[in-house]
């Protein structure tokens, strides 16, 4: 009884980032306690904040089988109209917010509205709207950062409840508690798996395959418009860059979290945990005084480890399933 | 800080009255490149405006590459050449790579100048313009270690590692903190994070573990510089020296408010505009001498430093003046310095 209830908690796509995650902090915490000092439980979770948001992003196109390569663009293009309204225009922060949200839908859905429309593959379209997007983000700012950043924004981004939970938390759980209730509870997040899963089979089931492309680019256009307008706030500052390294991470907290490239399968909790390896993975390289110039060598064999020991872990799980059979 | 360009641009029209008369009706179109989009490169597009204006040029057009990539440079140099663009200022995206797309340019009849970061030779560019960045990072290293007393443990933020300036700087902070015979140890450098979230991610995550280890940061990139700033202004911490880089608003009111003790100013608009203005001759006639003044790097022996200062409490506000003062004196010497013309 005892071991199928340990079989059963391991079945799940996040048991895997997530021992790897408690192991991490482990091992960390050990060799540096400094890595669980408050400040620094502050720093990790407001990195995880905003990139947690980034991942679902990308999150629910993985689910309907496509990629959106524009996610960070958008998120930057948001991040400076976000900052630009407020300081050029002199819109009130909470009215710049809905227009940031907007503007992200609205791109996010003409996105979707191509794709389905023309059939044109996602990577294809995204990719002309990243340079579409950044263009625009380029053309207001000319590379340079907006600094009319209202207080109470700064003071959403760095300031924190019980010493170390930052604000950020907040869009970022309730983001994933959305995407996590529509994959599980609504219908439109089943058509998003059904389709990722096998598109012919969803036609045939009446699926409007049109219509869910477009929640899902619209869906993943609100969540790039978020996370952009969060790390307006964390960093005090409108920069054009912002977005501009989302792409590998976006994929890789999914990927980790046992999410399949090519739809059908997502996991809300597994790409939580995917975000956490990647940001202990980080800030470990930094904590460690890593060489600057091996860093993104070592980055990339220790996603690749976590993805295989979640992947040996799937494989240990099936072969068992095979044997109790 | 777009006032302050615009300060620096008002004032570079007087200064033009020191160079020599412009050419009427210049057929020079000068695109000033740099390898991506940057706030330290904004100045270029004002610099390139007046300069046309100044000298009368065919353009002087800011053109920026969408993203640091050496291929997407490439492209829009490319580009450029093909929209009759014969005059370039280019920040290479590559110390070697960007020497084809260069050839390219002088094979169709082009001129260029690497600015703000230099070319390895040999190179077709016809010299380099830019901060000595190895000089700029020692004399901030050596500010920061006065400012220490003379003793303890540096930690150092900087840039891109595609950078070609990027392994100067780290260089030379070790020169200056290895000129202490042990007093002064760099403990720790935190590179490729001249961009936001990483550099917010990294230096607040160094700092959360190891603020105590460390007395002293120097910032040789923009980003970087930015965001220490705030993480310093944020732990209220004053014991930790910092001298930073270039003249962004954050940077310039940290050090007012005593969070950030200097920063090392460079010249970018000085840079565009002086570099439109030397095109400008270079096309109308003149040469470049070969015994000029050169001075030379780690890339190049063909160098002309575009200036670099030091700015404290004291001069936070008035840098646009030290800007100012240095582009001044480089445009009233250049020709004679480095021209022959006829």
């Amino acid at each position: 009884m005892r071991q199928s209830l340990a079989i059963r908690l391991l079945d799940n796509d996040w048991a895997g980032p997530g021992l790897i995650s408690l192991m991490a902090i482990a091992v960390i915490s050990i060799l540096q306690p400094a890595f669980l000092s408050p400040f620094n439980i502050l720093v990790l979770l407001s990195a995880i904040a905003v990139n947690m948001v980034v991942a679902l992003g990308q999150l629910v196109i993985i689910g309907v089988g496509q990629m959106n390569l524009a996610l960070g663009a958008l998120g930057g293009l948001v991040a400076i109209c976000f900052v630009g309204a407020i300081e050029v225009l002199g819109v009130p922060a909470p009215l710049a917010i809905v227009l940031g949200l907007l503007i992200g839908i609205v791109a996010g859905m003409a996105n979707g509205v191509i794709i389905a429309r023309t059939g044109i593959s996602a990577f294809i379209i995204t990719l002309a709207s990243l340079q579409i997007f950044k263009g625009i983000n380029l053309g207001i700012t000319k590379a340079q950062p907006f600094y009319g950043v209202p207080d109470s924004v700064k003071q959403f981004g760095n300031t924190a409840v019980f010493g170390s939970i930052p604000w950020l938390i907040l869009p970022a759980v309730l983001g994933a508690f959305c995407l996590w209730y529509l994959f599980r509870h609504l219908r439109i997040g089943r058509y998003i798996l059904a389709l990722g899963g096998n598109r012919q089979a969803a036609e045939l089931s009446g699926i409007d395959t049109t219509g869910t492309v477009i929640w899902a680019h619209a869906l993943s256009g609100l969540f790039a418009a978020a996370a952009g307008m969060m790390l307006v706030a964390r960093l005090q500052i409108g920069q054009p860059t912002i977005g501009d390294d989302w792409l590998i991470s976006s994929f890789a907290a999914p990927v980790i979290g046992g999410a399949s490239l090519s739809g059908g399968h997502v996991s809300v909790a597994g790409t939580f945990f995917g975000v956490v390896i990647i940001a202990i993975i980080t800030q470990a390289l930094v904590l460690f005084s890593i060489d600057p110039f091996v860093v993104q060598i070592v980055l990339g064999g220790l996603i690749l480890w976590a993805v295989g020991i979640n992947r040996f872990r799937e494989w240990r799980l099936s072969k068992l399933a095979i044997q109790g059979a | 800080m777009r006032n302050s360009i615009l300060k620096s641009g008002l004032a570079m029209l007087a200064v033009a009255g020191l160079a020599s008369p412009a050419l009427a009706g210049s057929d020079t179109k000068v695109a000033l490149v740099p390898g991506g989009p940057h706030p330290y490169f904004a100045a270029w597009e004002q610099a390139g405006k007046d300069a046309m204006k100044d000298f009368s040029l065919a353009a002087g057009d800011y053109r920026v590459p969408q993203k640091w990539e050496l291929s997407q440079q490439s492209q829009l140099l490319e580009s450029l050449l093909t929209q009759g663009y014969n005059a370039f200022l280019i920040f290479p995206g590559d110390a070697v790579g960007t020497n084809a797309v260069v050839q390219e340019i002088v094979d169709n009849k082009g001129i260029a100048i690497a600015t703000a970061g230099c070319l390895k030779d040999p190179t077709p560019a016809l010299f380099c313009m830019g901060t000595d960045t190895g000089n700029s990072a020692y004399l901030g290293t050596k500010e920061l270690i006065k400012a220490m007393g003379g003793k303890g443990r540096i930690a150092h933020f900087t840039g891109f590692l595609v950078d070609p300036n990027t392994q100067l700087r780290i260089d030379a902070v070790k020169k200056a903190a290895d000129e202490t015979n042990g007093a002064v140890t760099v403990v720790q450098v935190i590179a490729d994070i001249d961009a936001p979230q990483p550099a917010e991610e990294k230096i607040n995550a160094y700092l959360a573990a190891h603020a105590a280890d460390v007395d002293g940061i120097v910032t040789t990139a923009w980003v970087p510089a930015v965001t220490a700033a705030n993480s310093l202004r944020k732990l209220g911490d004053k014991r930790i020296k910092m001298v930073g880089i270039d003249h962004d608003e954050v940077v310039i009111k940290a050090i007012k408010d005593g969070f950030v003790n200097g920063t090392m100013l460079q010249n970018p608009y000085g840079q565009g505009y002086l570099g439109s203005y030397v095109l400008n001759k270079l096309r109308g006639g003149c040469k470049l001498k070969d015994d000029a003044p050169w001075k030379s790097n780690a890339l190049t022996k063909k160098f002309v430093d575009s200036g670099t200062v030091f700015v404290d409490a004291s001069q936070a506000d008035n840098y646009v003046d030290a800007m100012r003062a240095i582009t001044k004196t480089i445009l009233a010497n250049f020709e004679k310095d480095y021209m022959t013309c006829s």
